[in-house]
C-alpha cells in the first residue's frame, strides 16, 4: 500500500465513522438545537463523502440543500416551535412507565438491527463493481444535447422523472400553505453586519446560480444546483428583513413558481403533437431545449425554496370568499 | 378517427392533463371550477380512448424521450392498468363535482390544485413500467394524499396527517431500498427487462422484503394499518373518498405488479400463506373496529382495512380465478367506498357531526344519501348484484377450488360482519333522536353524485363480463396457474 493510498484509506474510514456518530448524535440530542447543528454538520461531511464517492452533483445538492437549506428550515421551525414548547414542557405529568411497556419500546430497536444486519447481509454479497447504465448513458452522451452525463439522465434520458419530481416541490409548497400559512410575522431590522452581508452575497449568489445553471451542461451542477442557491438567496434576504411588497404579490409570484413545471408540460406537448414520444427531442434542438427547461426550474425551484422558508401565504387577492 | 384512437398514446394524455389541470387551476383561480371540471372530463374522455385503443389493439409500450429500456423510461398499458385507471378516472370526477359543492370557496381554490397533482400521480403510477419512476410517483402520491388530509385542520387532522406522512415515507424509504438492491444488481430499472434478469440471490430477497413489507405499510394491511383510521377518518369527506377508493390501491397495484411480473414464485422469503394470514386478521380486526366505531367517518374507515385485509388473500391463492376476484374487488370497493364516504360528507354537511347514534331522522331527511351509503353498502358486504359479490364469488370459487377452504371461511364470515356495520348505521338512521340541531341544506349535485358512485358499484355486478374481459388485455396473467 502506498502512501496516497494509505492517506485516502484513513480519511475514507475517518469521514465513515464520522457519519455514524454525528448521525448518533443528531438522533440522541435531546436538545433540539444542538440536534438541528450536528445534522447540518451532518450533511456537510455527507457531501464530502460523495465527492470521496465521485458524485460531486450529489455532493452540492447536498450542500445547498441537506446542509444548508433544510438546516436554514430547520431553525427556522424551531424559533417559531420554541415558545409552544416551553407550554408543552410545563404541562407534561405523564406517569412513569412500567417495566412491561419499556421493554417493549426497545422493540423497534431489535427489529431495526435485525434488518440492519440483513441489509449488510445482501450488501456483502453484491458485486463489488456494478457499472448499472453507464455503458448506455456514454454511448448516447452525443446525442443528448449536453456533456455532462448526469446532466444528459436528468433532462433527457430519464426527464419524465424530472417533471415529476419537479412537480413534488411545487406541491411541497401548496401542502404548506394549504394548512393555512403562518400569520404574518414581525421583521426586526438586520443589524449592520447581517445587513452588509445580505447587500454584498445576494448579488454573488445570483451569479452563482447562474453559472451553476450554465455550468450543469459540461460539468456538475444544474438547476437543482443553481435552483437551491437562488433559495439561498431568498433566505438571506428575508433574514436581513426584506419582505416581498404588495406590489409584487398576486400573479407574478404564481408566474415564477410555475414557470418551470409549465415549461416542461408544454415541451411535453409540442413533442407529442409534433408525433414523437413524449419529451423527445431532436438531437439538433436538444442542448436548447434542455437549458430553457432548466433555467424555468432554476427560477422555480429558488422561489419555492425561499417560500418555503418563508411559511407565509402571499397574499395573492385568492383568499376572499366570494 | 379510428386510426387516431387506436394509435394516440392516450396514456400520456391522462397525465399530463391532470398536472395542466393543476397549474391551470392554480394560476387562474377565478375561474378554477371550470377549469376543473373540465379537467375532470378530459380524464374520464381519454380513459374512454385508452380503453378503445386497447380493446382494439391490445396492450402498447410508449418509449418516453425515444430512447426505450433500459437507458430511458417506458410507460406501459395493458387491461390491468387499464382498470385501475378507469377507477381512478371515474372516482375522480364525481369527487370533483362534489368538492366544488362541499368546500367553500377559500378551502377549493387551495383543494383543487394538490387534488390534481393527486390524479396525475396515481395516473403516472397506474402507467408506469420503471420501478424508479414508480417510486418518484409514489412519493407524489403520497405527499399530495398527506397535504389533502390535513387540509380540514384542527387538531386531530393536523396529527393523523402527521403520523400518514411518517408512515408513507418510511413505506416510500423502504421500496427505495429495494430499488437500489435491485438496480445495482441486474442493471436495470424496467420492469420487462428485470423480469428476464431477475435471479435468486440474498439481494434479491432483501430487495423484495423491503419493497414488500413498504408497500404494505403503504396500503395498511394489518398490523401496519395503524396510520390509516385517524387519517382518513378526520381528513375532508371528498378526500376520504380518495385516499379509501384510490391512494391505498395504488401501492397494493405495485405490489402485483412486482408479484405477478418481476419476481415469479420462490424469489420471496415471505411466503403467500403469512400475507393471506395477516389479510385475515384484518379482516376480523378491521370488522370488529368497525362495529365499535361510534362515528361514521371512524367506522368507514375501518371498513377500508378489513377490505384491504382480502385483497391480500389472493398471495395464498394465486390462480388466475383469484386475481380475477381480487382485480375485482379492487375496481367495486374503489367506487363503493368512494360513495360511502360521499354519503357521509353529505351527512356530516347536513348534521354537522357524524355520531351515529344522533342521527336524526336521515331516511326521510337525505333518502338519497341513505339510499347511496346502503347501496353501497349492499356492494361492501357482497350481496347480489354488487360488484361485490362478483368478487367474492370468484375469491370463494378460487379458494375451494385449490383445496384451502378456510380462505373461504373468512370471506363469509367476513361479509356477515360487514353487513351488520352496515345495518348498524342504516338502523340508526330512521330512528329519532331528542337533540334537535341546526341543519344545513345539501346541495342536489352533492347528493346525486353520492349516489350515482353507489350504483355504479352495484350495476358493475351486472356488466361483470366486460371489466373481466379487459383484465387479460396483455395477458398478465400469463404466468399464473390456472386453478
Amino acid at each position: 500500500m502506498d502512501t496516497l493510498n494509505l492517506a485516502q484509506w484513513v480519511f475514507d474510514s475517518l469521514t465513515g465513522t464520522g457519519l455514524l456518530w454525528l448521525a448518533w448524535m443528531a438522533l440522541a440530542s435531546p436538545q433540539l438545537i444542538r440536534a438541528i447543528v450536528i445534522f447540518v454538520a451532518f450533511g456537510l461531511l455527507m457531501a464530502l463523502t460523495w465527492v470521496r464517492l465521485d458524485a460531486v452533483d450529489i455532493a452540492l445538492a447536498e450542500v445547498a440543500i441537506g446542509a444548508g437549506l433544510t438546516g436554514a428550515l430547520l431553525l427556522a421551525a424551531l424559533a417559531k416551535l420554541t415558545a409552544a414548547q416551553t407550554e408543552i414542557s410545563k404541562s407534561d405529568h405523564r406517569p412513569r412507565d412500567g417495566r412491561a411497556v419499556r421493554a417493549l419500546r426497545q422493540l423497534p430497536a431489535v427489529l431495526m438491527f435485525l434488518v440492519a444486519a440483513g441489509l449488510v447481509y445482501s450488501v456483502l454479497s453484491l458485486p463489488p463493481v456494478s457499472s448499472g447504465l453507464s455503458v448506455e448513458v456514454d454511448a448516447n452522451l452525443g446525442t443528448s444535447g449536453v456533456e455532462n452525463p448526469v446532466t444528459a439522465v436528468l433532462l433527457n434520458f430519464r426527464g419524465y422523472d424530472t417533471l415529476l419530481e419537479i412537480f413534488v416541490l411545487l406541491l411541497a409548497l401548496l401542502g404548506v400553505w394549504s394548512l393555512g400559512g403562518l400569520p404574518p410575522q414581525r421583521v426586526a431590522p438586520a443589524g449592520p453586519v447581517l445587513h452588509t452581508l445580505a447587500v454584498v452575497l445576494t448579488p454573488v449568489l445570483i451569479l452563482l446560480a447562474a453559472y451553476f445553471l450554465w455550468a450543469g451542461v459540461k460539468g456538475p451542477g444544474g438547476a437543482f444546483q443553481a435552483g437551491a442557491t437562488l433559495g439561498a438567496a431568498g433566505v438571506l434576504l428575508q433574514l436581513a428583513g426584506w419582505r416581498p411588497g404588495p406590489g409584487f404579490a398576486r400573479v407574478h409570484w404564481r408566474l415564477i413558481l410555475v414557470a418551470g413545471p409549465a415549461l416542461f408540460i408544454l415541451v411535453a406537448l409540442f413533442t407529442i403533437v409534433a408525433g414523437r414520444h413524449l419529451l423527445e427531442y431532436a438531437p439538433e434542438h436538444a442542448g436548447t431545449l434542455i437549458l430553457l427547461l432548466e433555467s424555468g426550474a432554476t427560477l422555480s425551484i429558488g422561489l419555492t425554496l425561499a417560500g418555503l422558508f418563508f411559511g407565509e401565504r402571499p397574499d395573492d387577492g385568492y383568499d376572499n370568499d366570494n | 378517427m379510428e386510426v387516431i384512437i387506436t394509435t394516440f398514446p392516450w396514456g400520456v394524455v391522462l397525465i399530463l392533463v391532470p398536472l395542466f389541470g393543476a397549474l391551470s387551476c392554480f394560476m387562474w383561480p377565478n375561474v378554477a371550477r371550470y377549469l376543473a371540471l373540465s379537467t375532470a372530463f378530459a380524464l374520464v374522455m381519454s380513459v374512454i380512448a385508452l380503453a378503445v385503443r386497447l380493446i382494439t389493439t391490445g396492450s402498447y409500450r410508449h418509449e418516453i424521450g425515444g430512447w426505450g429500456a433500459p437507458l430511458g423510461i417506458e410507460l406501459f398499458a395493458d387491461g390491468l392498468s387499464l382498470l385501475m385507471l378507469a377507477a381512478t378516472a371515474v372516482v375522480g370526477f364525481a369527487v370533483t363535482v362534489y368538492s366544488i359543492g362541499y368546500f367553500p370557496n377559500r378551502q377549493l381554490l387551495r383543494f383543487l390544485p394538490i387534488w390534481f397533482l393527486l390524479l396525475a400521480a396515481l395516473n403516472a403510477l397506474f402507467l408506469s413500467g420503471d420501478i424508479f419512476n414508480l417510486y418518484v410517483a409514489l412519493e407524489l402520491t403520497g405527499l399530495a394524499a398527506v397535504a389533502l388530509t390535513a387540509m380540514s385542520g384542527g387538531r386531530a387532522a393536523l396529527i393523523a396527517a402527521m403520523r400518514y406522512l411518517f408512515a408513507t415515507l418510511v413505506g416510500s424509504m423502504s421500496y427505495l431500498l429495494g430499488v437500489v438492491l435491485i438496480y445495482h444488481s441486474f442493471g436495470s430499472l424496467d420492469f420487462m427487462i428485470l423480469a428476464e434478469r431477475v435471479e435468486a440471490s440474498p439481494a434479491t430477497w432483501s430487495a423484495l422484503g423491503l419493497m414488500s413489507i413498504g408497500l404494505a405499510l403503504k396500503t395498511a394491511l394489518f398490523p401496519l394499518h395503524f396510520w390509516l383510521p385517524p387519517a382518513h377518518a378526520s381528513a375532508p369527506a371528498p378526500v376520504s373518498a380518495a385516499l379509501s377508493g384510490l391512494v391505498v390501491k395504488a401501492s397494493f397495484y405495485i405490489l402485483l405488479r412486482l408479484w405477478l411480473e418481476v419476481f415469479p414464485a420462490g424469489h420471496s422469503l415471505i411466503p403467500g400463506e403469512f400475507l393471506g394470514a395477516l389479510g385475515v386478521c384484518a379482516i376480523f380486526w378491521g370488522g370488529l373496529q368497525a362495529l365499535r366505531a361510534t362515528r361514521l367517518k371512524l367506522l368507514i374507515a375501518y371498513s377500508t382495512v378489513m377490505q384491504v385485509g382480502y385483497f391480500f388473500l389472493v398471495f395464498p391463492l394465486a390462480t388466475v380465478v383469484a386475481w380475477h376476484g381480487v382485480l375485482f374487488l379492487l375496481l367495486s370497493h374503489a367506487l363503493a367506498k368512494a360513495a360511502m364516504f360521499l354519503a357521509a360528507g353529505n351527512i356530516i354537511y347536513f348534521a354537522g357531526h357524524d355520531r351515529i347514534v344522533d342521527f336524526d331522522r336521515i331516511a326521510q331527511q337525505l333518502p338519497m344519501t341513505l339510499a347511496a351509503f346502503a347501496l353501497a353498502g349492499v356492494c361492501i358486504m357482497g350481496l347480489p348484484p354488487g360488484g361485490g359479490f362478483i368478487a367474492k364469488w370468484l375469491m370463494v370459487q378460487a379458494s375451494l377450488e385449490s383445496g384451502q377452504w378456510w380462505w373461504a371461511a373468512a370471506l363469509i364470515l367476513g361479509s356477515l360482519v360487514a353487513a351488520a356495520y352496515v345495518f348498524k348505521v342504516v338502523g340508526h338512521s330512521f330512528t329519532q333522536t331528542t337533540v334537535r340541531e341546526k341543519t344545513n341544506v345539501v346541495p342536489v349535485l352533492m347528493e346525486w353524485t353520492a349516489l350515482a358512485l353507489a350504483l355504479a358499484s352495484v350495476l358493475l355486478g351486472l356488466v361483470a363480463s366486460w371489466p373481466l374481459a379487459w383484465m387479460e388485455i396483455g395477458g398478465v396473467f400469463a404466468g399464473v396457474p390456472a386453478r
